[in-house]
């Protein structure tokens, strides 16, 4: 064997033991992490309320039907506009329809779509986020112009467009539902690119990547499956307090009149509805929006506790 | 710097294009057109009355020379006419401005005279009951969805209370007093909010700054805490803070669509959202535009502030 292919060899040796090592110390690492996370977790008191108020809004929005004491969309015209009771607790609706089973089952629709939106921008903006920022020069400028060029783009007035567009085709249900889906995630892509890209940028200057590229792993899975992994709490930390925001869209257009169509119980559209009867009944006007504060205020009180967590820096504070 | 800027400039060119593209496909694809609107959709509409009113608007041209007229309309500041009053967009947008300034100023004044002092004394005091009741009310700040709580408001200071109006609007111009009685609920609705956002910002930039070497410095040259933290430190700190706030304000400048539907203020987000009801394709397109416009912009005073802020982050 000629020295020079020796030396190549001993290096290639060399170079897959590091990535080894860096792989076990990697997987060790990880381990380690869902091990600790729970404890990790617990040590940010805010993290912690926050885990158990979003675990709350997910057992209440999985169970939904089985929690509500009546049926949300019954009318009853001897008990219009009752005051909390034992039999109602919230109290009943100008149609007499029970406000606690609306407020239960209206949550539904909201946080499934913020949840699904979120992961569809999240799919997209991902893998070109993090491509943009692993294979940089020419591609990633283009690539980020077209970002930016997206991001330019008025949020709100965005989903109304869409959103009417979708009404005036009498779009109803699940169709009305995966358009809204759409634009919200439309609309999100362009941030976790850009997130993705800034992350992805400071992991490609490090050693395990050079060794991926010496060993000749194939590019793309070292973007997607090393890369990527070390990308993730910043995207998690995005994707949270952004569930939160996209909750306070879906509501905000409900109450435009955008939403479901009326006898569906959802948070925006009934405070909407409480709007004209609130003069005589305040608390109708309470419920539904306390709903949504307190979802909204899950995931930003997680999001916060998470970024505690995640960037130490900020820990100190 | 000024190379930077330019370069930034050129390259909106062909972001504002796309955004037009764009705005027209979507007022395009709204099925129905602003004639079935005006002959209340349920009567249908003698064909000859509708072939002259499609000529009247110009409905009756191919989409791509629909396009072209309204572009190069556009770059002579002509916004076409409004379906529905049949007057110039561009005055009927203009006419709105004022109210949306009105608002969304006193709105972001209201914010700072709350958040500075409070997210100041949430940091000087760090991880005591203050701060944590500065941080709560912050963290709620953002979490109430604002109609809700300019619905709170209203049941509070105008059904319960009765002492302001719930919606409505009076030009300052006319009669400032009664313009700021019905302004009071509207203001403290968007104040709320931006309030939250600002104590935490000032909170985190006054915590950074607070940790700096100048600090110490001063500390150790035996100026008393209040003028170290009041003179030196806050004057630093304030700096995210106005930039942010200045920029929100620009934000806001869109016209919040939810609030002014609220109070029923005639700006800029009342009247895009009544033209999206009405279909009124001209007022949509524009103001959507206008809006769109208005985030290019934004960015791009986002990133220069940056840039010129932080003179380590490269200008290409």
């Amino acid at each position: 064997m000629a020295p020079d292919s020796q030396l190549a060899a001993r290096q290639r040796v060399d170079v897959v033991a590091a990535d080894e090592t860096a792989f076990r110390i990697k997987t060790r690492r990880f381990a380690a992490a869902v091990s600790n996370g729970w404890s990790e977790l617990l040590k940010s008191r805010t993290a912690t309320i926050g885990a158990f108020l979003i675990a709350i809004l997910l057992a209440i929005v999985i169970f939904a039907q089985a929690i509500a004491t009546h049926d949300p969309v019954k009318s009853n015209y001897r008990e219009r506009l009752a005051p909390p009771s034992a039999e109602h607790y919230f109290g009943t609706d100008k149609f007499g329809r029970d406000i606690f089973s609306r407020v239960i089952v209206g949550g539904q629709r909201t946080v499934l779509i913020s949840i699904a939106a979120v992961i569809f921008g999240m799919t997209i903006g991902i893998p070109i986020g993090i491509l943009s920022g692993f294979f940089g020069g020419r591609f990633d400028k283009i690539v980020m112009r077209i970002t930016d060029g997206f991001l330019a783009f008025p949020g709100l007035l965005l989903y109304l467009l869409i959103v009417t567009v979708a009404r005036e085709y009498k779009l109803q249900g699940f169709w009305n539902d995966a358009i809204l889906v759409f634009a919200l995630g439309f609309a999100f892509w362009p941030e976790v690119a850009r997130l993705s890209r800034s992350a992805a940028l400071v992991e490609a200057k490090k050693e395990y990547v050079e060794a991926a590229k010496a060993i000749g792993e194939w590019r793309l899975s070292i973007a997607m499956g090393q890369i990527l992994p070390n990308c993730v709490s910043p995207l998690i930390v995005n994707a949270t307090v952004r569930l939160g925001f996209m909750i306070l869209i879906i509501a905000a257009l409900s109450f435009l009149g955008l939403g479901t169509p009326p006898p569906t119980p959802d948070w925006g559209s009934d405070l909407r509805a409480a709007q004209d009867h609130m003069e005589k009944v305040p608390l109708i006007a309470v419920f539904p929006g306390a709903a949504i504060c307190f979802s909204v205020l899950a995931f930003n009180l997680f999001g916060d506790g998470l970024r505690d967590i995640l960037d130490p820096r900020l820990a100190e504070r | 710097m000024l190379i930077y800027i330019i370069n930034r400039l050129l390259q909106l060119i062909p972001i504002v294009f796309i955004l037009t593209i764009v705005v027209f496909c979507f007022v395009q694809a709204l099925p129905g057109d602003i004639i079935d609107t005006l002959a209340d959709q349920e009567s249908s509409v003698d064909p000859e009355v509708r072939a002259a009113l499609e000529k009247e608007f110009g409905l009756d041209q191919p989409l791509y020379v629909q396009y072209g007229y309204w572009l190069g309309d556009l770059l002579q500041g002509d916004f076409g006419n409004s379906l529905v009053t049949r007057r110039p967009v561009a005055t009927e947008l203009l006419e709105r401005i004022p109210a949306t300034i009105y608002l969304a100023g006193v709105g972001i004044g209201l914010s700072l005279i709350i958040a500075i002092p409070l997210g100041t004394i949430a940091a000087v005091r760090r991880n005591t009951p203050v701060d944590y009741a500065a941080q709560v009310t912050s963290l709620l700040g953002i979490s109430i969805p604002e109609f809700w709580f300019a619905l709170l408001a209203i049941l509070l200071f105008a059904l319960h209370l009765g002492w302001f109006p719930s919606s409505g609007y009076v030009g300052p111009g006319e009669n400032l007093g009664l313009s700021i009685w019905y302004l009071v609920i509207p203001a403290i609705a968007i104040g709320f909010r931006q309030a939250a956002y600002t104590t935490r910002l000032t909170r985190s930039s006054m915590l950074d700054e607070i940790n700096k070497d100048y600090v110490n410095t001063a500390r150790s040259l035996g100026l008393p805490e209040r003028k170290v933290v009041y003179k030196y430190t806050l004057r630093n700190a304030l700096i995210p803070t106005v930039t942010i706030s200045g920029l929100q304000f620009a934000n806001l400048l869109g016209g919040t669509v939810v609030l002014e539907t609220i109070f029923s203020w005639p700006g800029i987000g009342l009247t895009i959202y009544q033209a999206i009801q009405l279909r009124d394709y001209p007022v949509i397109q524009a103001g959507v535009l206008f809006l769109g416009f208005k985030v290019v912009v934004i960015n791009l005073l986002v990133d220069v502030m940056y840039r010129y802020l932080n003179p380590r982050v490269g200008l290409n």
